[in-house]
């Protein structure tokens, strides 16, 4: 029990948190950009996965990308962290969920996950949840351990502010 | 001192920034996505079928006519009515579904030492498809017509041959 609090009670964490959360935000904040330009390439992804009803689809593609934007710069600022992993987690969750359905369906399919590309360029395979499930890894890390993270909720005003 | 449920608090705030800013730049973009899909999406993803090596032969190879060459002529009824090479088995190809087990044991069942398809000699040529789609299956030695029936048909045309 001590090894464990010893663990998570580690300086360290900071900077590896800080790297973590740096990597993590440079994979989301590139992600969201062509959803957000382009929200019905992403619909037409969101659709052909094929869980969604219809009358969700448009609003899970208008909504989700800004959510990846939002959490990205939580995650480089230092605002919010943990706050911030827990959503990226969840959404590394539900991409899962997905991709386990369409690959158990055997569609061929792209992946959605950056830049609409097509199935040719960005399949998705045993390999896209392999990878989800390592940023899976890296969110969680930081929301376990990240306890104290660089950035600016380290400023004192901005720590008075936040409560 | 955060605590799971000012994390979660938090993470709320978030998707709800994140509603709000997807609605307005949803509003001020000039063809903006409808928040609810007025039409089903046209999602069709191929199954994936294995697709097998095949050669192309020319349309005067004197390898179509050897006795023990099973041709196949992959086109539709009514083109196989206007014009086919006698001899040949009608294997119509179809760009969604796959030939049906019982044809593929059948033509397998022939033991021919070589098979050569035509087709409509299109781009894609459909004789292409349905030879690379019965190697996929297991057939040996599978080859196509360059140019499908039209370029068989010349080429019988000057040889006397054809119907």
């Amino acid at each position: 029990m001590s090894r464990l609090r010893g663990l998570r009670d580690w300086k360290g964490h900071a900077w590896l948190g800080l790297a973590t959360r740096l990597y993590l935000a440079w994979v989301f904040l590139a992600a969201c950009g062509f959803k957000i330009m382009a929200p019905a390439s992403f619909a037409l992804d969101v659709a052909t996965y094929d869980i969604l009803p219809l009358s969700l689809v448009n609003a899970m593609a208008l909504i989700l990308p800004w959510v990846e934007l939002f959490a990205g710069l939580m995650l480089v600022a230092g605002l919010r962290v943990r706050a911030a992993s827990l959503l990226i987690a969840g959404m590394m969750v539900v991409f899962m969920v997905a991709l386990g359905m369409a690959l158990a369906k055997g569609l061929d399919m792209s992946c959605g996950c950056f830049a609409s590309s097509g199935a040719e360029e960005d399949p998705i395979s045993y390999l896209t949840m392999l990878r989800d499930a390592g940023w899976l890894a890296l969110a969680l890390y930081v929301l376990f351990f990240d306890r104290r993270p660089l950035g600016v909720e380290r400023i004192p005003w901005v720590a008075r502010r936040l409560g | 001192m955060e605590t799971p449920r000012t994390i979660v608090r938090d993470a709320v705030i978030v998707v709800a920034l994140s509603v709000a800013a997807a609605a307005a730049f949803n509003a001020i973009r000039p063809a903006g996505l409808p928040w609810i899909a007025d039409r089903e999406y046209e999602t069709m993803v191929p199954c994936p079928e294995p697709l097998g090596e095949v050669d192309s032969v020319a349309p005067n190879d004197p390898g179509i006519h050897h006795e023990r060459t099973l041709l196949i002529d992959a086109r539709d009824d009514d083109a196989r009515a206007a014009w086919s090479l006698s001899g040949a088995v009608a294997v119509p190809f179809d760009w969604l579904e796959p030939v049906p087990d019982g044809k593929v044991r059948e033509l397998v069942r022939t033991r021919a030492g070589r098979v050569i398809v035509f087709g409509d000699g299109g781009d894609p040529d459909s004789g292409r498809e349905l030879a690379r789609e019965l190697a996929g299956r297991g057939m040996r030695n599978v080859g196509f017509v360059r140019g499908g029936a039209p370029a068989l048909r010349a080429s019988s045309a000057g040889e006397g041959g054809g119907r």
